[in-house]
């Protein structure tokens, strides 16, 4: 059975679930963009406390 | 194929399996297993007394189970060699004495019971890849009633019941009560050209499969000239009559009355009491739903890839298309070339065709094998990847990422790694990968491109893209877009890497580092990737590097990654307005944090 994982489009911030499959490419279904990344369930936290987000 | 059996300078392994494949262009060892036959080719002359006595009656699988054979047999008529073969799965053997009549009957003694699979190793200079394809199961496409109704075939056993070889010889018979069939319907496009929302497979592949519908057209002739009173529809939604003399012969089908109707049938329901077919088609032409009875329905099954096609794949390391079929170098320039030096597509391995494109394909095949052959030196691509021994640990990495097994190492007994110059095709991406630096290109070396960065970020690097495009698609994309006049922002400065896969993680660092707002990675679509499979560690490497961005707390935003293509001017214009846009969103702050926060970083 193929793994379903969350993925984060990186341009318009769309979250969506789709199949992990390394052989296929990524692309987000609302803008189609291929700069879409896996979310993690457990992100680690970041090195430094201060984020520079804006 | 018997003039290839005949000649002096063609040996034929057939009932044979290639089970590993290993060296370069000019010098393939290739281990092969030539199974045992139970039966001496060089003796048999196919006499087929054996046939006679042996008792074991099976399904014959090239008469697609509508004919019988014996344990002992002959694949198919036109096999070479002519000589037998005990199928070891149903044969009764004579250990313990079950049987052994094929060997008491055979003057010659060519029965072997004793016989071995033999393992023979081979030096090639080059491989010509002709795996063949597969056909379509339509079990799943319930609506035409394929498991269930005995008059509904498939086109490839429709072909047996035709050919005067096949198990009717040549007469035309259904098979639920072997009477000859009035009025037959070709449904087409059964498997082929169908996309299910869910990607289910089962109920067709979305490609063309190009010969059914002339398969169709041929049949409908040859039915027409054997059988002048038959009544013959064929159900479609175009065809594609699209090579020489193929229209001519369309029309010839239209002119002897066969029947084209425009629409697929919706439900094929059988009459129990006759085993005649009922078909409920919309006819589009005609903008009515009609219905056919007819005594046969013959569906023109699709191609699909193989089924082994993933091992030979994997043999030889070459790249396959979405569909599933072997991919070539460059669709235009090199269309029987692979990936791999040295080996070579002809027929339907490489996608569906008829016989004259596999013959054509496997003259030029043979034509660009010979260049091989008769070459006393070979040209190696001038950029490859070399090692250095003092740095390099033997962690096997780079043997690991290369797509053309062109690395030797073992990470087991540490032994430095080795790149074999004549099989690496320089895409860069153990350069990339090597967390030691100990592998280094000939040309696109780490000291340019970084150099590269640096300059393009020397002055006001605040309002730079710096986007990294590989030669074959993205960065030709880049030019399609310029040289279409597509207008993109002008502060993106584009280097140039062989493939997405060399762009090493230090470079998109030393980027933010020198104080880029952002940073694109592009390269080609997955399907296209000139190095087999290099740009999935480009997408693993850019995952890894939005996770220590993020950890930095760096927004991974600022480095984007892209599939462009060279034919996607239009999308390379459409990315650089999108991360133009992102660019503006990074304030000289977050730059400055950036630059704090990378700093230490290698």
């Amino acid at each position: 059975m193929a793994e379903q994982v969350t993925f984060k489009c990186l341009r318009c911030g769309h979250e969506f679930r789709g199949v992990y499959d390394t052989e296929v490419e990524r692309m987000c279904p609302k803008c189609r963009s291929n700069s879409v990344r896996r979310v993690k369930e457990k992100p680690r936290p970041p090195d430094d406390a201060k984020s520079a987000k804006p | 194929m018997m003039d290839a059996g005949r000649h002096p300078k063609i040996k034929l392994l057939a009932y044979s399996e290639v089970e590993s494949v290993s060296g370069y262009v000019g010098n393939f060892s290739v281990r092969v297993r030539k199974k045992a036959r139970y039966v001496d080719e060089t003796a048999c002359t196919a006499c087929g007394e054996c046939v006679k006595v042996c008792p074991v009656v099976v399904p014959n699988e090239f008469e697609i189970g509508l004919g019988s054979r014996k344990a002992i047999y002959i694949p198919f008529p036109q096999a070479v060699p002519s000589a037998y073969v005990i199928d070891h799965t149903h044969c009764l053997g004579d250990v313990p004495i079950a049987c052994g009549k094929c060997r008491d009957i055979c003057d010659k003694k060519c029965i072997d019971f004793d016989q071995r699979d033999q393992i023979i190793n081979l030096d090639i200079g080059a491989i010509i890849v002709a795996t063949g394809l597969d056909v379509f199961d339509p079990s799943a496409l319930d609506e035409y009633g394929y498991t269930r109704h005995a008059n509904v075939v498939t086109s490839l056993e429709f072909e047996r019941l035709i050919d005067a070889g096949g198990p009717t010889g040549g007469h035309l018979v259904r098979p639920s009560d072997r009477q000859q069939p009035k009025r037959i319907g070709f449904i087409q496009c059964v498997g082929s050209r169908t996309i299910s929302p869910d990607g289910d497979l089962s109920r067709g592949r979305p490609y063309c499969s190009n010969i059914c519908c002339m398969n169709t057209v041929k049949d409908s002739l040859l039915l027409k000239d054997h059988y002048p009173d038959a009544d013959i529809s064929v159900f479609y939604v175009d065809i594609r009559a699209f090579g020489k003399g193929f229209e001519d012969l369309y029309r010839r089908s239209k002119e002897a009355g066969v029947k084209y109707i425009r629409g697929f049938p919706g439900e094929v329901v059988e009459d129990p009491a006759t085993g005649n077919l009922l078909l409920t088609v919309e006819n589009t032409t005609q903008g009515r739903v009609e219905q056919h009875e007819l005594d046969m329905v013959v569906l023109s099954i699709g191609f699909i890839p193989s089924e082994d096609q993933a091992h030979v794949k994997k043999l030889l390391t070459l790249s396959e298309t979405d569909e599933g079929f072997l991919l070539e170098s460059h669709p235009k320039l090199k269309p029987v070339d692979t990936p791999t030096r040295g080996v070579y597509l002809a027929g339907c391995a490489e996608g569906p065709k008829d016989i004259k494109d596999s013959v054509t394909q496997a003259s030029a095949a043979a034509a660009r094998a010979q260049i091989v052959l008769n070459s006393e030196r070979l040209r190696v691509e001038a950029i490859t990847a070399f090692v250095d021994p003092e740095v390099c640990t033997g962690c096997g990495l780079c043997a690991k990422v290369c797509p053309y097994g062109a690395i030797l190492a073992d990470s087991k007994t540490k032994i430095k790694a080795q790149v074999m110059e004549a099989k690496c095709s320089g895409c860069g991406t153990c350069a990339a990968e090597c967390r030691f630096d100990a592998i280094a290109m000939r040309h696109f070396a780490d000291d340019a491109l970084m150099a590269q960065v640096e300059s393009a970020l020397a002055e006001n690097p605040e309002n730079k893209i710096v986007t990294f495009a590989c030669n074959w698609c993205s960065y030709a994309g880049a030019d399609y877009a310029g040289v279409g006049r597509m207008q993109y922002p002008p502060n993106a400065r584009i280097i140039r890497t062989m493939c997405s896969g060399r762009v090493d993680e230090d470079f998109v660092l030393r980027a933010f580092q020198l104080g880029a707002p952002v940073v694109l990675v592009s390269g080609c679509h997955y399907a296209d990737c000139h190095y087999i499979n290099a740009n999935r560690w480009t997408q693993k490497r850019v995952d890894r590097l939005w996770d220590r961005l993020e950890r930095k707390g760096v927004r991974p935003e600022r480095l984007q990654l892209e599939w462009i293509s060279a034919a996607e001017g239009a999308k390379f214009q459409i990315v650089m307005r999108e991360v133009e846009r992102v660019r503006q969103s990074v304030t000289l702050e977050e730059i400055e944090f950036t630059r704090k926060m990378l700093a230490e970083e290698k």
